[in-house]
């Protein structure tokens, strides 16, 4: 009757909900010291990056399995995010700590909200079942809304959550129209189809849930309308999430307004879980109509890539200027999946790596700039070298790795993902996506230009790097530099972390 | 359906009538009067208003009642459990537990940080429970 | 004339428009939120309109789902709003305009 109950697919996320539960609990009848909190939320976030390991043991490589009823898939993809989120919930965490403890007694919840969008991140990734798939979305999403304004002593905190708020709302509504299209359309709300479920129906039919894609492969569907508009709905849902244009409206003033300490989590978290659902949908639910929706794709890819760039050339914020790269990056992380399952591998080595340098260049933004502060002028950052070496030091290989140089992550992430992109007959959005990558080298190589050449002004202030944040800023570096020197055991790696 | 069908509802219906009428009767006898033309007012004490208050108020119990709107939707899973518990077993009763026990936690959480006392205001709440920080702010 | 599923998933189809427009059109924040719930409840229609229209039981159990997922959202951004009215005893998201991304 319940079939499958293998606890290992949904371990990580019993993990973090545990930490969560027992974090509130203890802050709120003994009120410790914040690094209780800090304690709890380690162990948390560490015993579900372990798990997500074992998952990878378990599953890398083709096999993988349903749990619960068809809801939850283990594969070596859902592992891989979680071996990519939860790393990043740490690192954020570290890095953001300075304004956790500023928060006091809301510094607990800001942990549990963090550790709750983790999960929710990740069960995106896992789910196996469009309505899972969605109330993953909302867990993570919530939360994000939540966290975006959570410095409420600032005027542009609320206005930030409530432009996130407004629009995510309405991106998970278009998302969730989308999937009662296809609904409509195939019958099924399963991205895999679970043979072993027999269902009674209303009137005594038995019938088998044989999923999206089984029904896309077996039937000819003559009016293809309700399936092709349920398509583009999921597009557009997903694309808002991951900041997509022209559905990227909300990012710069999120970007800009959320805590800084925050908001590296929530650019980078965003776009590793929103990639993973598109992913996962696309190549395997619609793998079949593959025809119909990588067109599409592509376009959307070339918008964000232009406009991105283009914008980001005019940005005097550095918060603004990483808000609408990160525009682009969607664009050229979208590049992969037009090659559909063969672009997933270069997909997850760009959306990783992109991630990490995005935590890290936030990172150093709030510190330069404060960790309650929104806005984080270029000015700012004029002749940080002398002030600081190590913060300029991340902040200039962040800026080369995004910029796509040699030697760097970013590089190699957009090697993998132009090569997918080239050999699925896509060389146009190619050319496109290179012209666009050299256009960038300017506004990423002004940031390295103000800090190591201009001269500091007299009254500049030294920034203080908190050991916390130092460590996960030096982490996300050297991880940046050496993945990038050494790359090749990562995307062999990566060839396993395929939806099953 | 045969009329015999109906038969508890009207029992039902008697019933209610009775307990309505009962309560009624029972503080007529049972309860002190002694009218004021006062009493009698619709605003019992002060002076005559002159008009019904046009500005907004505030609505203290606004955190109270969006506690309500989850909790409240939350036991719609609690109606599908119960539509099919037998066949569900076990693992049904583990499973809506899990699910029981989170919601308590979260009422506990509630509770405790102060958001069910309605009778403090918003900004007593906020200083004291929200953000302590903002003592500071204020001094 | 009998009512068919498909004039139900019309009907959800027109709901869905009328909120989504609320929300590209109107500037009064609540008005906005109340369009998106009237886009989530659009979407419940045409899951059950669907799940019969297919004798599926999924589609009835979705809405359990989204109602329960509505409700948080609701919760979530009325809190919002109630701070940002606070601050500045105004929903209206024009006056929004700290910031120009």
């Amino acid at each position: 009757m319940v079939g499958n109950l293998d606890i290992l697919a949904i371990a990580p996320e019993i993990a973090l909900t545990a930490a969560v539960v027992v974090l509130l609990l203890v802050e709120v009848n003994f009120d410790p010291h914040p690094r209780v909190w800090g304690g709890i939320a380690g162990v948390g976030i560490v015993a579900a990056t372990v798990l997500s390991v074992f998952q990878w043991v378990e599953w890398s490589g083709g096999s993988g399995e349903l749990a619960f009823s068809g809801m939850i898939t283990g594969d070596g993809f859902s592992a891989m995010a979680g071996m990519v989120v939860f790393p990043l919930a740490g690192l954020s965490l570290m890095s953001g700590w300075r304004l956790v403890t500023e928060m006091r007694r809301r510094g607990a919840e800001m942990v549990s909200l963090l550790l709750l969008a983790a999960a929710g991140a990740h069960l995106m990734a896992a789910s196996a079942n469009l309505i899972m798939l969605f109330i993953a979305l909302e867990v993570f999403s919530i939360s994000l809304y939540v966290l975006a304004g959570f410095t409420r002593s600032r005027a542009d905190a609320d206005e930030a959550a409530l432009k996130y708020f407004l629009l995510g709302a309405f991106a998970s509504a278009v998302f969730l129209y989308g999937v009662a299209l296809l609904f409509a359309a195939t019958g099924s709300l399963s991205i895999y189809g679970d043979p072993t479920i027999y269902e009674a129906g209303a009137r005594g039919i038995i019938r088998a849930d044989a999923g999206i894609a089984a029904f896309l492969d077996s039937t000819i569907i003559l009016e293809p309308g309700l399936l092709l508009a349920g398509i583009a709905l999921l597009i557009v849902g997903l694309g808002f999430k991951v900041t997509a244009a022209p559905f990227h409206v909300w990012s710069p003033d999120v970007y800009q307004g959320a805590p800084g300490g925050i908001t590296g989590f929530l650019a980078a978290s965003a776009k590793v879980a929103g990639f993973a659902a598109l992913a996962r949908v696309l190549t395997v639910a619609l793998g079949a109509n593959i025809a119909d929706w990588a067109p599409a794709v592509a376009v959307i890819a070339a918008v964000s890539i232009v406009l991105g760039t283009l914008l980001a050339l005019a940005q005097t914020d550095i918060k603004l200027m990483l808000a609408y790269s990160s525009v682009a990056h969607a664009g050229f992380i979208l590049t992969s999946l037009v090659a559909g399952p063969a672009g997933v591998a270069g997909m997850w080595f760009y959306v990783a790596t992109y991630a990490v340098s995005v935590v890290a260049a936030f990172g150093v933004a709030a510190i330069v700039s404060g960790h309650t502060m929104g806005r984080s002028p270029l000015s700012s950052y004029e002749g940080l070298a002398r002030r600081s070496p190590f913060l300029a030091a991340v902040l200039g290989i962040t800026m080369l790795s995004m910029a796509g140089i040699p030697l760097t992550t970013g590089f190699v992430g957009k090697l993998a993902v132009f090569t997918a992109a080239a050999d699925a007959g896509y060389l146009w959005l190619v050319i496109l996506a290179l012209v666009a990558s050299v256009a960038g080298l300017y506004f990423y190589l002004r940031v390295i230009v103000l800090m190591y050449f201009r001269p500091t002004s007299d009254d500049a202030i030294t920034p203080r790097v908190d050991w916390s944040s130092g460590i996960a800023l030096g982490i996300a570096t050297l991880a940046t530099v050496l993945i990038g020197v050494v790359p090749w055991w990562l995307l062999n790696l990566l060839n396993d972390a395929l939806p099953f | 359906m045969s009329m015999n069908d109906y038969l508890p509802i009207a029992i039902m219906f008697l019933l209610a009538m009775a307990f309505a009428g009962v309560s009624l009767l029972l503080s007529r006898f049972i309860s002190p009067r002694n009218p004021t033309p006062e009493k009698l007012e619709p605003y019992e004490c002060g002076i005559v208003p002159l008009q019904e208050p046009v500005q907004r108020f505030p609505v203290k119990f606004y955190l109270v009642a969006m506690l309500f709107v989850i909790f409240d939707i939350e036991i719609v899973f609690l109606f599908a459990w119960a539509v099919r518990f037998e066949q569900l077993g076990w693992y049904g009763v583990w499973a809506i537990g899990l699910f029981t026990l989170l919601l308590v936690e979260t009422l506990v959480y509630a509770w405790k940080r102060g958001a069910l006392d309605w009778n403090v205001s918003s900004r007593q709440r906020y200083r004291r429970v929200v953000a302590p920080e903002a003592r500071e702010e204020a001094a | 004339m009998t009512v068919t599923p498909g004039w139900y998933m019309a009907l959800a189809a027109v709901l869905f428009t009328i909120g989504a427009s609320g929300i590209l059109l109107r500037r009064n924040a609540l008005v906005m939120f109340m369009s998106v719930e009237l886009m989530l409840n659009a979407v419940n229609l045409t899951f059950v309109a669907a799940g019969r229209n297919l004798n599926v039981l999924d589609g009835q159990v979705s809405v359990f789902f989204v109602m329960v997922v509505a409700a948080a959202e609701v919760v979530v951004g009325l809190a919002i709003i109630v701070a940002v009215f606070r601050r500045r005893q105004t929903a209206s998201v024009d006056e929004l305009s700290e910031m120009r991304g």
